[in-house]
């Protein structure tokens, strides 16, 4: 028997509005489409009314976990435009926030997983380490969500002795924890059953659908906006893209765990090279010549890109953000079909998708 | 800093630099459209070469090749969403259903009825017909 099974857009397994139609053979899907739009919140074209520093505070809001990268990716379009040299504290200073944000993500999604597929220990246990992350950004920046730390040409808050020595403290004690964690999801019966040959995403259909970040780094895929096109100070940094081969949820369960540990590693040899000297070149709203750019930054969801065109002007002429789900929601209907309705929930989640992020 | 690097083509290269950058593996990483303060349609596609972005923009066109044959969902989904929000066309791409909420939603026969701004402001002033 045929049915059309409609998903969301507001559902008790979804905490972001997103709509799914599921074409079901009784238990196996055989089609399925992804509608969007439902958080849509006209934030491009507000930015068209607000000056450098006003829009700033506005992008930052697009999401609430990935919200540095967006102040970060906006800040170096502007700065990309006008040619500035950011300090090289002030450069250090976004990469430690930009790896902290990405592992508590990473520690979210691990968790939010962990509890769709029914292990609600394990669930707890990640989003207690999270809990060690998300307390560091409040000693740091004063916010847990919006942290406010870029300011165009910088960083706006420093990172003191005392905190530097905390941050390190804390790393220690996840990156123990990460270990434990690690060696239970790769032999844990429950995790493969639910995991291992759901949600297929091959490296060809990777290509051909243009997926991005950790999703499509756990279909094999080796990219990655830090090594492949380096911007802000990453160069400075010794670490590697976290590839996986199975190309199923298990491949995006192991590969976020692979990639904390290189987040660790990141911020460790930041904090041991962190030059002295200005943090940023003064926090008065900056001229922006004419002109445009498009940056591209590897948030913890994957490649985030941000285009702005200034007519020279105190307002924005344009700006226009595309986020990493944008890229990987495209990939779902793949992924679903041939799999049964009870794990569509998993699949869809096992992009990390951000609906809030995408819809803007 | 990032490369970044703009190309003006007109419309009748969109297909062929699509053909070629698909056919050299390059990634595309977004398309882009604004209009112009007058209505001109400005459509940039960007695409990722060595890590750099060459940007292949057409001015002045509001009705262009879709690319969705060459590029798949990667292109099809920046295209509808163009086409939803802008006075833009992309001949070729799937326009039989919307991307940014189906039309179902618009008249309440899905789960949630979607109400135009204008509507409810109209209904908050006591406007209602």
């Amino acid at each position: 028997m045929s049915y059309i099974v409609p998903i969301g857009p507001y559902h008790p397994a979804l905490e972001e509005p997103v709509h799914a139609r599921l074409y079901t053979d009784g238990e196996e899907i055989t089609d399925a489409k992804v509608f969007i739009g439902y958080n849509h919140r006209g934030i491009e074209k507000l930015c068209m009314q607000k000056n450098y520093i006003q829009t700033l505070v506005l992008v930052e809001r697009v999401c609430g976990i990935c919200s540095h990268s967006h102040a970060f990716s906006y800040a170096m379009a502007l700065e990309s435009i006008a040619q500035m040299e950011v300090p090289k504290r002030g450069q250090y200073i976004r990469v430690i926030i930009a790896e902290l944000e990405r592992l508590h993500s990473h520690y979210l999604w691990l968790g939010i997983a962990l509890h769709i597929i029914g292990h609600d220990s394990l669930f707890m246990h990640t989003w207690d380490d999270r809990e060690a992350i998300m307390d560091i950004l409040e000693e740091i920046t004063g916010n847990r969500v919006n942290y406010g730390m870029i300011t165009v040409g910088g960083a706006r808050r420093d990172i003191s002795d005392d905190t530097r020595k905390h941050v390190l403290e804390m790393l220690d004690k996840i990156e123990r924890s990460m270990i434990r964690l690690k060696d239970i999801l790769l032999t844990d019966k429950t995790v493969a059953l639910r995991t291992q040959g759901v949600g297929v995403l091959t490296t060809e259909d990777a290509i051909r659908i243009g997926a991005v970040g950790p999703h499509a780094r756990a279909s094999n895929l080796a990219v990655d906006v830090r090594i492949d096109a380096p911007y802000s100070s990453y160069d400075d940094f010794e670490f590697e893209k976290a590839v996986y081969p199975s190309c199923d949820v298990f491949s995006r369960v192991v590969i976020r765990v692979l990639e904390n540990f290189e987040s660790i590693k990141i911020i460790r040899q930041a904090l041991d090279m962190l030059p002295k000297g200005k943090i940023n070149l003064g926090t008065k709203i900056p001229h922006i010549p004419a002109g445009e750019y498009m940056v591209r930054h590897e948030a913890p969801r994957g490649q985030l890109t941000y285009k702005v065109v200034s007519d020279g002007g105190k307002f924005n002429k344009r700006v226009s953000i595309h986020v990493p789900t944008f890229k990987n929601a495209p990939t779902v209907p793949t992924m679903l079909k041939g799999n049964s309705v009870a794990d569509a929930g998993l699949i869809i989640a096992s992009i990390d998708p951000c609906f809030s992020c995408m819809d803007r | 800093m990032q490369k970044y690097e703009k190309i003006s083509i007109t419309k009748d290269e969109v297909v062929p630099v699509a053909q070629k950058m698909r056919a050299d593996g390059v990634h595309l990483a977004m398309i882009h459209a604004f209009l112009d303060d007058d209505g001109t349609p400005d459509v940039s596609y960007e695409y990722d070469i060595d890590g750099g972005i060459c940007s292949y923009t057409v001015r002045g066109e509001k009705v262009l090749p879709s690319i969705s044959g060459i590029y798949d969902l990667g292109a099809e989904w920046p295209e509808r969403e163009i086409m939803e929000l802008m006075d833009i066309t992309f001949e070729g791409c799937d326009t039989s259903e919307r991307l940014f909420m189906p039309d179902s939603m618009l008249d309440g026969q899905g789960q949630i009825l979607v109400t135009p701004m204008d509507e409810l402001i109209k209904k908050a002033h006591g406007e209602e017909e």
